[in-house]
Parts: structure tokens; sequence; C-alpha cells
């Protein structure tokens, strides 16, 4: 027993210490992307476990801790960088259950953007698909991005069939899901074409999809750029689409690829010109129509 | 079918109560016997707010349709209440949003284009861009601002005009664009008895000649309270107002009222009962303590600010200003009344971070007086909880903080006139012209955003019954020279604080806590 009596702080500043060694500890004792030693023996074949579809990040304390975080650093970040314009968050507003929000994608700023662009009400409740084979390489990574943003693990490669129902799973339970059907980022800020796996969710689940296109969000931060640059960025939202009856997947998928692609060249909104009476009219989010069957 | 409020009696097993303390919480464990008076549920809102509010609009009260009224080529006026109400502003769409879309949908339909809208503010500050579109939404906001949506200028000469002296020769004036209009159509959201009725455009769309008819001593003196219109003089005063506007400009009134669903999921403890809370509030809680201790006062503040009540629309009244008025006040009874019986030698009340006039500011020292004496007090019916003498104990740890482009006229309200007296018949008598009156306050007041010159008297003046009816007011928690300041006592604990009360009521003295907010109005027996 020590002579000297032990200040308050002593014991718990003991055990803070203690606990951060450990954590440092860990983090340095595995190296997640580092070539496998050749001493250690192979890995046997065996039936990979079915990948976890981060649950933890949906429920409390992490939604408030996420509420947190997006409040105070992903809106605010976002907001000073880009300062988005917003069109059509009206139809957000009228949603009555989950949708599908489908969006070009260009460049890693595009998940963000879209949050942002939601009603706090519609954000509180959003899944993010984000590629299993790249954000949850590194399961730390997929984590904290998770916690972040809301994402779960999408596989963008063959045999999806299992994703797309952990997918539709969400969409039952309430959640709205932001995909990017593109798959991957375009190389050089066009809009590629649209994988089928939207229309397939949609028709399965019943769900509406809403058209997003996000414009200046390339120019950013695109592919191979790690840090953001400022910039003007538009996000425009369209009227939600459902898949009509005896429409297929594909069909479907096409249609949605075509309403972004009106949401991309349609002319800006009329916000400064005519009366006001023309401007009210003009902006009155039902009138908004794209392209044939919207 | 949401409960009513409650009074429960602390007995071994009752848990802590919940104290607001500024931008922080507390639990406090209080004496056996207390009681604790708890608000109502929030009342289901109304499943399509904008179905009712077609159908309001359709089936006014003692008023003919509004469609009826609209016509084209009239000068049409649409004025409604600023960010004052409600508190924590309502998660986006305000209320005041959906009607005013459906109105101006209305405006458009006849082909009227003579279309204003104004925001009342009285002698409030003026709003941000930001905050004034998340009152009327992005659609109404890139439509008509800036020049057909603005905020009403009290101190603009050539604005405002002199309707006329009532029956008491209470001077009247009005927004000269409302004088002058057709019809004009006020969008309300009454949040507390206080709001609404002929209160709206007496004093939303007033200058300071017209408010301080009813905006003084003697009045709110008068006021028992002034949470509750029949005996409230300071009501009265508006009415008689009210009518002769209305002789003057026809008016259309659409009042609307919400639940007091005040805080969002992450703050649910603050909304729950304490013996209904989880192992999730009780986290939540901890969490939050943990960090309204540590962090410093401007980061709290932003976080709690950034919070967005999900207020759900429980009624929509429109047409004939009395009619409807009568109706929105059952809404809004309906909603906090909550049955006490007897008064109590001690009422004890958190203080929020947020009252009317400290949107997105600290709040001051003089609005901790104006929230917690004036504002929290006068929630009551037939009488104050609190006995005449007993004590009243705050919680707040009012600090000297002021904001000093919301607020400027509060920091010389402060130093010079408080350090001077603290008797508001007084402070009302030798100051408040001069303040009103002083060119560079003025001055903030119209092309910045700060509250108007007189605006600090108003708040002291809240809260002159409640100085004139307790016998101390002790502050648990604050700054001790600013509580001192203030004219109040100072305690750091509220063991202290209780057995500093005794020494007023004597000893063994009855408890009530007040377990606000949510909001609530106690009918005393």
């Amino acid at each position: 027993m020590p002579w000297y009596s032990a200040g308050p702080l002593t014991g718990p500043a003991g055990a803070a210490r203690q606990a951060l060694d450990d954590v440092m500890r860990v983090r340095r004792g595995w190296r997640w992307n580092a070539p496998r030693p050749h001493t250690w023996p192979e890995q046997g074949a065996v039936v990979p476990a079915p990948p976890s579809d981060l649950g933890w990040a949906r429920v409390e304390p992490v939604r408030s801790v996420r509420w947190l975080i997006q409040r105070l650093l992903l809106m605010p970040f976002t907001e000073a960088m880009v300062h988005p314009k917003v069109e059509g968050r009206g139809w957000v507003r009228e949603l009555k259950r989950p949708a599908i929000f489908a969006a070009n994608h260009s460049s890693h700023a595009d998940t963000s953007l879209i949050l942002y662009s939601l009603t706090d009400e519609a954000r509180d409740r959003t899944v993010v698909a984000a590629a299993a084979d790249y954000w949850f390489k590194h399961p730390v990574l997929g984590n904290i991005v998770s916690l972040f943003l809301n994402t779960f693990p999408f596989s963008r490669t063959g045999g999806a069939q299992g994703q797309l129902h952990s997918s539709s799973e969400l969409l039952k339970s309430g959640w709205n899901l932001v995909l990017f059907p593109e798959g991957s980022r375009s190389p050089d800020g066009r809009i590629q074409e649209f994988k089928p796996g939207v229309g397939f969710l949609a028709k399965e689940t019943g769900t509406p999809v809403v058209p997003v296109h996000i414009q200046g969000a390339f120019q950013v931060m695109p592919r191979h750029q790690r840090l953001p640059l400022p910039g003007p960025v538009r996000v425009r939202m369209g009227k939600p689409m459902s898949p009509a009856s005896k429409e297929g997947t594909r069909e479907f998928t096409a249609r949605v690829e075509k309403a972004v692609r009106t949401l991309a060249t349609k002319p800006e909104q009329p916000d400064v010109q005519g009366t006001w009476i023309e401007r009210w009219r003009a902006s009155k989010p039902r009138e908004l129509r794209y392209g044939d069957g919207g | 079918m949401p409960r009513p409020g409650a009074v429960i009696e602390v007995d071994r097993n009752t848990p802590p109560a919940l104290f607001h303390f500024g931008e922080g919480v507390r639990l406090e464990k209080l004496p056996l016997g207390a009681r604790i008076v708890y608000p109502p549920d929030p009342l289901e809102p109304i499943a399509h707010p904008e179905r009712a509010i077609k159908r309001a609009l359709a089936r006014p009260l003692e008023d003919d349709p509004l469609k009826a009224l609209l016509r084209r080529g009239m000068k049409l006026t649409i004025a409604f209440d600023d960010l004052s109400l409600p508190l924590p502003p309502m998660a986006a769409p305000d209320v005041r949003q959906l009607v005013m879309e459906e109105v101006i949908d209305m405006a458009v339909e006849v082909g009227i284009e003579d279309l204003h809208i104004i925001a009342a503010l009285g002698l409030h500050r003026r709003m941000t861009e930001d905050e004034l579109r998340h009152i009327v939404g992005d659609r109404i906001f890139s439509t008509f601002y800036p020049d057909r949506l603005y905020q009403h200028d009290g101190e603009d000469p050539e604005n405002n005009v002199y309707v006329g002296k009532t029956a008491h020769g209470e001077e009247v004036t009005l927004n000269r664009r409302a004088a002058e209009s057709d019809l004009v159509i006020y969008v309300n959201l009454t949040l507390v008895p206080m709001d609404g009725g002929h209160k709206s455009m007496s004093t939303g769309l007033a200058s300071y000649r017209g408010i301080r008819a009813h905006h003084n001593v003697k009045t709110l003196l008068g006021s028992r309270s002034y949470m509750n219109p029949p005996d409230s003089a300071l009501h009265h005063s508006c009415i008689r107002q009210g009518q002769l506007i209305e002789d003057t400009v026809r008016v259309f009134h659409i009042e609307t009222t919400v639940n007091n669903h005040a805080f969002p999921a992450i703050a649910n403890f603050m909304q729950k009962r304490e013996t209904d809370w989880t192992a999730q509030d009780q986290a939540m809680f901890l969490a939050t303590k943990q960090m309204t201790d540590l962090a410093p006062p401007a980061f709290k503040r932003n976080v709690f600010h950034a919070m967005r009540a999900p207020y759900g629309l429980t009624a929509v009244h429109a047409g004939q200003v009395d009619a409807v008025h009568d109706k929105t006040l059952d809404a809004v009874n309906r909603q906090i009344a909550v049955h006490v019986e007897g008064q109590t030698d001690i009422v004890t009340i958190g203080v929020p971070y947020l009252g009317p006039y400290n949107v997105n500011a600290p709040m001051n020292p003089v609005l901790v007086l104006c929230m917690g004496a004036g504002y929290l007090f006068n929630f009551y019916r037939n009488k104050p909880v609190l006995r005449k003498g007993g004590v009243l104990i705050l919680t707040h740890p009012c600090r000297y903080e002021f904001d000093a482009v919301q607020h400027p006229s509060y920091i010389d309200f402060y130093d010079e006139v408080l350090a001077d007296t603290k008797d508001p018949a007084e402070i009302e008598q030798k100051y408040e012209l001069r303040f009103a009156e002083d060119p560079w306050f003025r001055q903030l007041y119209r092309k910045s955003h700060a509250y108007h010159g007189a605006h600090p008297f108003y708040a002291l003046y809240w809260a002159a019954h409640a100085m004139d009816h307790a016998g101390d007011i002790i502050v648990v928690g604050g700054d001790r020279e600013v509580v001192h300041h203030l004219g109040l006592k100072c305690a750091t604990t509220l063991e202290d604080a209780l057995e500093m009360a005794e020494q007023t009521v004597g000893r063994y003295p009855s408890v009530t806590h007040l377990r606000t907010p949510p909001i609530m109005l106690c009918e005393v027996d």
C-alpha cells in the first residue's frame, strides 16, 4: 500500500489509460489489408458466412449518435463546401411510405448530397446501399461509414439475389433506400447504363422510386480524388414512379433511367421569371413530368 | 388514448425528477411528500393536415368560405406569426406553411395579383432568411421573397398608420399594407392560451405606440394570469384594440394548434415522465448530462438549438376571430390543462434553454427571469400553484451572456437599469421611453436582427406578477453575482434552496415541482 493517499482521479484515469492501451493494441495487432504471412496455414475452403447487414447501425443509440454526427458535421460541412441547390424536395415530403431514391453516381460526395436533400424525417429513416466489395473490404472502414451514413453492404457482383432480398426486407420494414443503379461512379461524369436491381426491388416490394439527378458532384470530387473541392451542386428530385402491373423489371429500370436523364436535361426552373402567379404555378411539384408513362 | 396530466406524490420509490437547467439537465431527488405535476401526453395529431385545412377554409366559423371572399383585382395580405412560436421550432413542414400554401393556391385560382405576405413581428427581431424560409417553406420563399414576402417594421413611419383610440384610450396602430388591404388573412399558430385571437393583429402588426398600451406594468399586474385570457387585463386591452382594427379592415383568421410533442426522439427522456423511462432513456440522459457538463456553452447551444420539435397539428379553425379563438382555446386547453388541488409553499421549475425571445441565441439573465418568473410561473388558471408569499425555486446557470446582435438593448438594460432599481413600475417610468426612442436601438431593430429597444422592459414586466406574488425567488446553480443583480437569491443545490426557502415559509413546507416543458396549464382549485 503506498504511503501517499491516491487522488480522486487516480482510479478513473488509470482505468481510462488501460482501456485506451487495449484499444491501441487491438488496432495495431490486426492489419486487414496486409498480405497473409506465409507461415500461417492456408484458410480452408468453407462456405462463407452470410455477410452482415450491419443491423447495429439501425438501432438506438447508434441512430441518435448518427443524428448528432449528421447534424453537427455532415450537413454543415456539405452546406459549407457546395451549398447545394435542392429542387423537388416537396416530393419527399409527400411520401407516405418508404421509397427508393435512385440517383446518378459520379462522386463519393453523392451520398452526402442526397442525405442533405432529404427532409429531416426522411433522412432519419434512410439506409444507403454501399458497394460491399469496396466499402466493406476493411471492416473498420465499413463500420465507420455505416455509423456516419447508415450504409449497408450491397453486392454488385453476380449472385446478388440474397443482397436484393435483404434490401427488400429493409424496405418492407419501413426504411427508405438510396441506390445508385449505375453500380459504380462514372469515370467521366456522364450517366452510365442502369443495372436492373432497382427495378427488381421496386417490383418485389411495390415501393415507389424517386429519380434523383445530382449535377456538379463530379467536379467537386471525381474518381481518384481524395478531398472534395468547393463548387456549385444542384440536386433535383422527380416525381415518385411505380412499376405498372405488366411492366417488366428491365423496362421499369429503363424508365427510371430515362427519368433521371430527363431531370438532368430539364431547363432551369423558371424561379426568377414571370409574375408570382407564374412562378408559383411553375414550382408546383405535381406539374413536373418526364417522358412517357411517368 | 393519450394520458391526461397527472399529479403524483413523491414516496420512497419515486425516481428522481428531471430539471431543465438551461442548456443542460439535472436529476433531483425531491423531499418525501412533495408533488410532481406532469403535463398530458401529446394528443393524436390530425392524420391529414391538408384535408383539415381545406375543410376549415371551406366551412369557416361565422364567416363566408374563404373562396367567396376572394375576387380578382383585390388587394390581399397574408400575415403570419414569427419564429417565437412554436418552441422549439417545428420540424418542417411548419403548419403555417401548409395553411399559406392552401390560401395561395386559392388566390392563384381566382387570379389575385396583388398579394403580399408579412411576418407579424411586432417588436420582435427580424428573422434571418433561413429562419423565414423554415417557416414558410421553400416554395413560398422562392416565389415571394423579398419583394412580396417581408417582415413588419414597427418603426417605419411611412408604413404604419394610426387607426384610432379605444374607449379606454388605448392607441391603435397598424401596418399600412394591412390597413389598406381589401382582405387580411391572419395565419396563426397557438401554442399557449396567451397567443392568438385579437392579440395577433393588435401586437403583431402594430408599432411601439400601439403595443405599449397593454405591455405595461399596470396591465400585466392586472392579469391573473395572462395565460388565462378571461382573467387577463392584457387580453382585454388587445380585444378592444382588435375590435377597432376589425372595424377598419376585413380580417379572416386562421388559427392552428399543435400537440405538446416538443422533443425529437433523441431527447425522448425530456418528453417522458421519469417513471416511464427505459434503460435507453437513462442512457440518453447520462450521455446528455455528461455532454452538457463538459462541453463549452457555445457547443451545447448549437446542439440544443438544432432540435426541431415533431409537433402534430391538432386543430385548425378559420373564420371570425372570436368564434375561431374560442375553439382554438378549447383545443389548446385539451392538450395542456392539468388539474392541481390547492396551492403550495414552494414551487420548483427547471428553466429550459429556450424561450420565445432567444431562438438561436443564449438565454440572457433578463430572459431567464422572464421565462421562469414570467412565462412558466404564469401557466395557471384560477390562482397560482404557489401561495402568496411562497418561494419560487428555478434552476438555471444564469450566466452573464448576451447575444450582441439579437439583444443589444438587453445589455444596457441589465448593466444600467437593473443596477439602479429592480422595481418594475419605477423602471417603466424612468427608463422605458428613453430606450424605446434610442436611435441606435431603433436602427438595429429595423435593419439588423435586434429586438426593439423597449423589449427588455417587457421581459421584466412579464415577471412583475411573480415578483410581486412570491416571497422569494431562488435560482439554483446560477452565477451568484448575476442572480443578485436581478434581485433574486442564489443557491448551489436544490437542498440548499429548500433550506433557504424554509426561512421564508416555515418548517416542513409543501413542495410542488412543475415538470415543464412540455407546456402545461395548471388549473388550481
